[in-house]
């Protein structure tokens, strides 16, 4: 049996008295600008990108409706940008339930109001990962390839030799299954050259 | 601004779905009470020293705000942007209807959109709609009484190797939990067809503390023990979904463990020598 409290001791947790600090009785009128209150666990504030989890996968920005998430890409420079604006977000919570890794969190902010948008971007940078082989950055981030690490069990991994793979581009992945393929066939010279030697002999007949 | 004179308040609409105006009715009543901080709303421009705008700036509106800002007296002419909408075009910030000439058609780093096409606004009170503490907030912030909180974040997502140098630069981790990654994650997106996303969480935590409890007390025969545990969680919690919740997960759970056990044996015999293909 957990210890914790059940779960409906949980979320009956907050209460309206101790929340804005009255002792007995309550007047009908919230005391609320002149003193500090919380909202209820339930209420959907904006959202918070925690950048301890984050992967950079992008699946809030295809979720969010009114596009307050919006990925930024910097090929050059090896970086992707996840961009969160809460003067966009309708606070539907869609990011919090595709988020894979649970990085996205609902919280309960409600002071929200500002004079100058800057306050609302809330910008998490990425690293894209490198290929060693063409040295060009791939489209996914470093962080993403140890998600999938972990989540794919080391089985796999042997038997598909990802390990040696998982680092390259979708051409040089490509390039090396022709060469092994080749390889296999028992073929030792390269198709350009097959394809010109059967053409040549269709034509001499 | 000051606090020599009561601020008189004109409400206007540009096009908006009405939740942000029932909300601003909502602050005038007399729970929220906005009355008491001297906020009045007046039925013409020209006596105000505050426009609430509510809506994205549909095209057919932007003259009549235009014609209203221009309309109050020069001195204060405060803005206020009442709702994700009036904020930044909010959901329908790309749509035919809206009247949005900003760089990017409202994709750029602010997501420039709806009245600040056309009127500066000096305090954005996002939400959709905004509760009524939200736009209190924003008033009290206009008249003084309350502090700005929200503050603009950039952080740096490290690789996973690296440790942290500079303060906004962030370690990765992932959490650790008594069951493997790939469990968590298929309960937790099959569990969506069960419970909402709020509930989701704290269930499947507490699933998953049971079934850590399980393994741990008895690795002989762990199915019997967690249905032990999930019985006896029943019996404290009173809440039925959570119940439901529980039971298919233990179901899935187990219909989890068995399949990926059936597929790790047709790997191993598939392939037997496991040094690269």
């Amino acid at each position: 049996m957990a210890e914790s409290a059940s779960y409906t001791e949980k979320l009956k947790r907050w209460d309206r008295f101790k929340a804005e600090k009255f002792s007995k009785k309550a007047p009908v009128t919230t005391p609320y600008p002149f003193i500090d209150i919380e909202k209820p666990p339930e209420y959907r504030g904006i959202p918070h990108i925690n950048p301890e989890k984050c992967i950079g996968c992008g699946a809030c920005v295809n979720a969010c409706p009114p596009d307050a998430l919006i990925m930024e890409w910097d090929k050059e420079h090896g970086v992707k940008r996840l961009t969160y604006n809460a003067a966009r977000c309708i606070r539907c919570a869609r990011c919090i339930e595709v988020c894979p890794t649970g990085a996205m969190e609902p919280t309960t902010r409600f002071e929200v109001a500002t004079d100058n948008k800057e306050d609302l971007v809330e910008v998490v940078e990425h690293k894209l990962a490198y290929c060693e082989e063409c040295g060009e950055y791939l489209d996914f981030t470093e962080r993403q390839i140890e998600y999938v690490r972990n989540i794919l069990p080391k089985d796999v991994f042997d038997a598909y030799a990802l390990e040696d793979r998982i680092k390259l581009t979708q051409e040089e992945k490509m390039r090396r299954t022709v060469i092994k393929l080749r390889e296999t066939e028992g073929n030792v010279y390269p198709a350009f050259m097959l394809v010109r030697e059967t053409k040549d002999d269709g034509g001499e007949e | 601004m000051g606090r020599l004179k009561s601020v008189w308040v004109y409400h206007v609409d540009a096009g908006s779905c009405n939740g942000c105006d029932i909300e601003v009715l909502d602050v005038l009543s007399p729970y929220y009470d906005l009355e008491r901080l001297g906020v009045k709303i007046v039925p013409n421009p020209r006596h105000a020293d505050v426009l609430f705008i509510t809506g994205p700036l549909t095209r057919q509106t932007r003259i009549m705000i235009r014609k209203a800002y221009e309309a109050m007296p020069p001195k204060p002419r405060i803005v206020v942007a009442i709702g994700t909408c009036a904020s930044s075009g909010g959901i329908f910030y790309n749509s035919y209807a809206l009247y949005n000439t900003s760089p990017q058609r409202g994709r750029d780093r602010l997501r420039s959109g709806g009245p600040e096409m056309v009127v500066p606004i000096d305090m954005y009170i996002p939400g959709c709609p905004p509760s009524p503490e939200e736009i209190l907030y924003g008033v009290a912030q206009l008249l003084g009484i309350k502090e700005k909180k929200m503050k603009g974040e950039y952080w740096i997502a490290l690789p996973p190797a690296e440790e942290p140098g500079r303060e906004n630069e962030i370690k990765f981790r992932i959490p650790d939990r008594p069951i493997p990654l790939r469990y968590w994650l298929t309960l937790r997106e099959e569990l969506r067809r069960v419970v909402g996303y709020y509930d989701r969480d704290a269930v499947l935590n507490d699933f998953i503390e049971l079934v850590g409890k399980a393994y741990e007390e008895a690795p002989d025969n762990p199915e019997e023990k967690l249905h032990d545990l999930i019985t006896g969680y029943f019996l404290k919690e009173k809440d039925s979904r959570v119940k439901v919740a529980m039971r298919f997960l233990e179901n899935e759970f187990w219909r989890l463990v068995r399949e990926y056990r059936e597929w790790g044996e047709a790997l191993r015999e598939k392939y037997p020598v496991t040094a690269g293909v």
